[in-house]
């Protein structure tokens, strides 16, 4: 018993080592890889394939989080006659929180599943090893177009989730709840800063950065056969959706110190 | 070991040279204590039944799995503990042909081939690109198929095309994990030719991983059988055909023993 425990959490720790390495090579290489013009025509490859056909989902998921954001919080804001700060609360959750965590989740799933599919395929039937045996380095060849494009498209792709949440709140407020859009875009305006928007954004590069890496580790260490292939693709998401909601809780304390440290005027006022 | 291999009179340092090689999975050992010599120019065959190691053996000559314990010398240097990068330069010299093909499905049969070609060479002008293709495809017998995916080619057209990609960069060395398994015999035939071609006109050094006794006789200079991880018979066509251990007669005329034949229970039938 006390072996089998030994054994598992000497296992983690060789896990988690031989991931620090490789999520520390492909970052390595794709940032020494921003200078070198060559490597642009397989990131672009990756940026059509992960980006583009994401973006139709992406909008969807943002517009119906606005949508349902916007009937949910009316009846407490009314009751307390704030009805025309409806706009603050929306488009704040959007921007800030909901926006990327959401867009990020989709796109683990949709994304992330896909990678991991196709490197544990291109793994258990030796195109690895291939890629090796003619002298190139995999993960440069493979890992670091797909950590790049992720890195690069997340929070363009989050800016599109909160595009759609900001129209889909504003458009249900308006033609559903009948609130003013005058007031409404005013106190939005008020409200939400363009740090706020910032954040949003930033935290994209981390989810991305961490989605992507995971979903190629996943694949690149995935056991033989098409249940090896499954099994990865399951916890690539699950590490991912973690990585992301632990990632999202950090920066909001981060965020939160530094806002204090540069703005400490602005937080008093505001 | 039975015999020492003849390749060991000649002064030159070996192109490929293992010692003392052990390998082990976990708590299993697949490979004993192995030490072989590959000398320039000369083909040898390593047969041996299907799971006695022979990939694995293979594939530590280009670093692919790393010895548990034991060297593995290209030219003299030593390349086992060469880090991915350093390799890189040896790996282009070799050329290495997996089992099942391992093309790339993404990419077109021209693609698979140009692929070494575009990693090493500052890209050649796109007509010589296309020459370098069609004369490795022709060497393989598969000119035409230039822009099939490698899902539209059936199992032995696709061997074919992984071997076209492992010449892609004319290596001085090339392995070959069962070349001629899954072809018709008239196909097992040219791939034999091609490998005697090579050797003759390119001087190249092949090991060729096999357990088609035809083919081993036909393009060897040197047998090798593993056994249970070990290596049983090593010399040459005859020598093989005339050992007296009787797990290398009954391999290489393909008859079962007679506790093999017992555990089939053929007589309750
Ligand atoms: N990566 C691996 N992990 C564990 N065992 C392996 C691995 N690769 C090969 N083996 C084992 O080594 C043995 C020899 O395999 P292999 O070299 O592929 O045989 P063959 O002679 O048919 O090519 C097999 O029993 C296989 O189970
Ligand atoms: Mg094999």
């Amino acid at each position: 018993m006390l072996m089998a425990i030994g054994a598992r959490t000497l296992q983690f720790f060789e896990d988690t080592g031989q991931f620090a390495r490789f999520g520390s090579q492909a970052l390595g290489c794709s940032v020494r890889c921003l200078f070198r013009s060559h490597a642009y025509g397989l990131v672009s490859t990756q940026i059509n394939a992960i980006g583009v056909r994401s973006v139709p989902v992406i909008m969807i998921t943002g517009a119906f989080v606005g949508m349902t954001l916007a009937i949910q919080a009316y009846d407490q804001l009314a009751s307390m006659g704030m009805e025309e700060h409806l706009g603050v609360l929306i488009n704040l959750s959007v921007v800030k929180e909901l926006g990327p965590v959401l867009a990020a989740v989709m796109l683990a799933g949709r994304i992330g599943g896909a990678l991991t599919a196709e490197l544990g395929t291109m793994n258990v039937t030796e195109q690895i090893d291939a890629i090796r045996s003619m002298g190139t380095d995999p993960v440069r060849y493979l890992v670091v177009p797909r950590v790049m494009a992720c890195l690069l498209l997340t929070p363009v792709l989050i800016i599109y989730a909160d595009l759609l949440g900001v129209l889909g709140g504003a458009m249900v407020s308006f033609a559903h709840l009948g609130i003013n859009g005058r007031a409404y875009w005013d106190f939005s305006a008020h409200g939400v800063a363009m740090w706020d928007l910032g954040i949003g954004v930033i935290k994209g590069f981390f989810f991305g950065g961490a989605i992507a890496t995971v979903s190629c580790y996943k694949g690149f260490t995935c056991k033989e056969g098409a249940h090896g292939v499954g099994q990865a693709c399951t916890e690539a998401f699950v590490l991912s959706f973690i990585s992301i909601l632990v990632l999202d809780f950090g920066l909001a304390v981060a965020a939160k110190a530094i806002y204090q440290s540069f703005w400490p005027i602005r937080s008093i006022v505001g | 070991m039975i015999s020492q291999s003849e390749s060991k009179s000649s002064q030159e340092t070996p192109v490929l040279e293992i010692k003392g090689l052990v390998k082990k999975f976990g708590q299993r050992t697949v490979l004993k204590n192995i030490s072989l010599c590959f000398a320039k120019g000369k083909t040898t065959a390593i047969i041996g039944p299907s799971g006695c190691g022979k990939t694995v053996l293979i594939k530590h000559l280009i670093c692919l799995l790393r010895p548990s314990t034991g060297e593995v010398l290209f030219k003299g240097q030593r390349i086992d503990e060469l880090d991915e990068s350093a390799l890189a330069p040896i790996r282009t010299r070799i050329g290495f042909l997996f089992q099942a093909g391992a093309l790339f499905d993404s990419l077109t049969v021209r693609e698979n081939i140009l692929f070494p070609v575009r990693q090493h060479q500052k890209g050649p002008a796109f007509k010589d690109a296309d020459d370098l293709v069609r004369n490795k495809l022709t060497m393989v017998g598969l000119d035409g198929f230039q822009d099939y995916y490698p899902a539209n080619l059936s199992g032995g057209q696709q061997k074919r095309v992984a071997l076209a990609r492992a010449i892609a960069l004319d290596p001085e060395v090339i392995l070959y994990d069962e070349p001629t398994t899954g072809l018709d015999p008239i196909r097992s035939d040219i791939i034999n030719e091609l490998i005697l071609k090579l050797q003759r006109e390119l001087a190249v050094t092949s090991v060729v991983v096999t357990h088609d006794m035809k083919s081993a006789y036909k393009i060897a200079d040197r047998i090798i059988m593993l056994h249970d991880g070990n290596v049983i018979v090593d010399g040459d066509a005859d020598h093989v055909k005339n050992h007296t251990h009787p797990i290398v007669q009954q391999f290489i005329h393909g008859r079962l023993s007679e506790e093999d034949l017992a555990s089939l229970n053929v007589s309750s039938f």
